[in-house]
């Protein structure tokens, strides 16, 4: 490992009271949107409470992604060119992308900011990445659904930054109705999209997949939290460029601390690697301390075997 | 529609999991079928093609003029790349006319290895504004499947905007998420649903828990149903028209894994539709006929999806099914003969004296009867015809033709 190498650590905000507490805390960056444009953003921003955050950002050296990686339809094509402008007026460090229609966009209207491509579950492989690359992403995310060995090999066979996330819930389902209205609507009930709302599988008691409707349609997310701060040692000694913290449906006091704890983390272990391993379990500890009850904490597929 | 604005004659393309699906399908009426090889497709478990039966499939398409296009639309991961370019290779030699692709990593191999073969873009890849449409066709990409999210007006518009051919499913099963951005599987199973090993988890009974200061409240009381997502099944058969004026380029059935009776029941009334359409727009009416012949392969109610307005509770699999009659495809006709009126049938699913049988074939040729007289290959009479497969007389008072079928209520 090149002593220069230096992860960002990333992590989503609610609301600008988040940005500054969560950039305060460690974050090298801060992820944010509008849902008209992004799916799962963690709260909405106007375009005055993005400018706002950017200055902030950029007066201490953060950085600030904005998501833009909704599926879209017909009609965002209209509106996205002057949102887009809009950005990059303000000058933000990056959109996230999952559109194969944001290529072509930005050529059509020449625009100049860095791309990080986002297509959730379709990022799996290292020629994916190098055909959309040179079709003109900055950076890639990975899927989730990867094992570690995978993300290793894509790493090594890439030449642009790429990211993965390292805490957090994940989604696994987007679609475009509504199914939990519909659900209400069925058994005629009134429905109150305010409610934090989860499901559990039948007969199996123990599962607890988050699930909300927002204007992109119906999410469900993991049954566990992602936690990978034990496990950082594998995916810095990788040269993983970009680190998240998916903080979607948690209060910021909780977001505040893992951001501080996996600072803390990532630091230790690029200073000083022993010292890292001697500390990682006390990092997971107290997150365990912090979680919430009915959200277990798990590696996600960094070690699991998928069959099909 | 007046003569300047008529639009060409659309492509029906019919799922064909094995050979003799195929068959049937190109017989039945299909301009073109999409099958499944060994490798790089999403239905592990439908029957799926070797080179060798492609190339006997292509040359039976061949004969009719329809193509054969082969899906290879897994979402890949590092390890599934290797072999792609022999395969995509051998595709193109065995005269396969187009591979449905989602991941671009093996649009890319196909084009290294086999430049003239087409690439279309699968549903997979969710297309659902016409920007994207465009970035295809600025890709050299001839064909794009759309995502079943869109409404016949924004298919307008991509067809307005830009030039390229545009697939559009009019019938069959569909995820309820946007395909390939669902992972439940995975989650739920450890089987990659982008790679052929969906579980279809979405189908599953879920409690859904509203989340309170008092802790978790189950929505769902003891008289309710459990939480469910499924959607009904899509069908176009009555609206046919409408997707038609718009010059989709392809229309796609779903159903790989569907038996050779749906197959042939469904492009056989989507063949009559088109035809009798093209034959003369102005007077184009609906037949119930055609609507009673798609029921009878129908698994599920039936929805137009996303096409006229977003897909409300009413499009939804709610309640206990609907009771819909379900058939058996009970013989393969093979041969008839018309000084005896009797016809060769080789037995599919249990029949005997005193059923009453539909027959059908091409064409929306269709009758019923009810079955007096069966003899065995000797000429030995029988009651029932019980061995699969085993062939059958059995006198019949109109004419067949071999590929025609008999069908029975279960």
């Amino acid at each position: 490992m090149t002593n220069s190498f230096q992860p960002e650590l990333q992590a989503t905000a609610k609301d600008l009271d988040e940005v500054k507490r969560l950039a305060e805390a460690g974050a090298d960056a801060l992820i944010i949107g509008h849902q008209d444009y992004g799916i799962r953003v963690a709260g909405d921003f106007t375009i005055d409470q993005i400018a706002e955050a950017t200055t902030y950002l950029h007066e201490q050296n953060k950085r600030i992604y904005l998501l833009v990686n909704a599926i879209f339809h017909n009609e965002h094509i209209e509106t996205l060119p002057s949102y887009l402008r809009e950005l990059e007026r303000l000058n933000v460090d990056g959109i996230v992308c999952g559109d194969p229609s944001i290529f072509q966009m930005i050529k059509d209207i020449d625009l100049s900011i860095p791309l990080t491509w986002n297509p959730e579950t379709l990022s799996t492989n290292y020629q994916t990445l190098r055909f959309w690359h040179q079709r003109g992403l900055s950076r890639a995310i990975l899927s989730n659904e990867l094992a570690l060995d995978a993300i290793k090999e894509i790493k090594q066979a890439v030449s642009f930054p790429i990211e993965i996330q390292v805490h957090g819930m994940t989604c696994i389902f987007q679609s475009k109705r509504k199914l939990v209205r519909n659900y209400y609507q069925h058994i005629d009930k009134a429905y109150d999209s305010d409610k934090p709302m989860f499901l559990k599988q039948e007969k199996k008691d123990e599962t607890h997949y988050p699930v909300y409707e927002d204007v992109n349609g119906t999410h469900i997310m993991s049954n566990e939290d992602l936690a990978m701060v034990d496990y950082l040692d594998a995916i810095l000694e990788a040269e993983i460029d970009g680190l998240k913290i998916n903080g979607l449906l948690k209060s910021t006091d909780y977001n505040e601390k893992i951001v501080k704890i996996y600072r803390e983390a990532v630091d230790t272990y690029l200073k000083d690697p022993a010292s890292y391993q001697m500390k990682k379990t006390g990092w997971k500890q107290q997150i365990f301390a912090i979680q919430p009850e009915d959200r277990k904490l798990d590696t996600g597929f960094y070690f699991k075997e998928q069959i099909y | 529609m007046s003569e300047t604005t008529r639009k060409q004659k659309p492509e029906l393309l019919a799922p064909a999991g094995n050979l003799e699906k195929l068959k049937f399908a190109i017989h039945y009426g299909a301009d073109a079928v999409y099958i499944g090889g060994k490798q790089f497709g999403l239905r592990s478990k439908a029957g799926n093609f070797s080179f060798e039966d492609m190339a006997e499939g292509v040359a039976f398409a061949n004969k009719y003029g329809a193509k054969v296009y082969v899906a290879a639309n897994i979402i890949a991961h590092n390890d599934n790349l290797e072999g792609a370019h022999q395969y995509f290779k051998k595709l193109y030699e065995i005269g396969i006319a187009a591979v449905i692709v989602a991941d671009p990593a093996l649009i890319q191999a196909c084009r290294e290895a086999a430049p003239d073969l087409e690439v279309h873009i699968s549903t997979q890849a969710s297309i659902a504004n016409w920007k994207t449409v465009e970035f295809w066709k600025n890709e050299g990409i001839p064909r794009v499947v759309l995502a079943r999210e869109v409404s016949l007006a924004e298919i307008k518009e991509m067809k307005e905007k830009v030039d390229i051919e545009i697939e559009a499913f009019i019938h069959g099963a569909m995820c309820i998420s946007y395909s390939g951005r669902c992972v439940l599987s995975n989650h739920m199973t450890s089987r990659d649903a982008n790679r052929g090993g969906c579980a279809q988890s979405c189908r599953w009974k879920y409690d859904l828990f509203e989340d309170g200061t008092d802790g978790a409240v189950s929505v769902t009381e003891e008289s309710d149903e459990l939480y469910t997502m499924s959607s009904q099944d899509l069908s176009m058969v009555e609206h046919l028209p409408d997707l038609l004026d718009l010059g989709v380029d392809s229309l796609k059935i779903e159903g790989r894994m569907k038996s050779i009776h749906y197959v042939a029941t469904v492009v056989n009334v989507y063949r009559k539709i088109i035809d009798t359409y093209f034959d003369d727009p102005e007077n184009y009416q609906l037949n119930p006929e055609w609507t009673d012949e798609i029921w009878k392969a129908a698994q599920r109610s039936l929805t137009t999806a996303f096409y006229y307005h977003e897909p409300t509770d009413k499009d939804q699999l709610y309640g206990k099914p609907d009771r819909i009659p379900k058939y058996d495809f009970a013989g393969l006709v093979l041969d008839y003969d018309e000084n005896t009126q009797v016809a060769t049938i080789q037995q599919r699913n249990s029949f005997g004296v005193g059923d009453e049988v539909e027959f059908f074939g091409p064409n929306f040729y269709h009758f019923k009867q009810t079955i007096n007289e069966i003899w065995d290959e000797n000429g030995e009479p029988l009651e029932r015809a019980k061995h699969a497969m085993m062939i059958t007389k059995v006198k019949v008072d109109q004419p067949l033709k071999y590929y025609d079928m008999m069908r029975k209520q279960k």
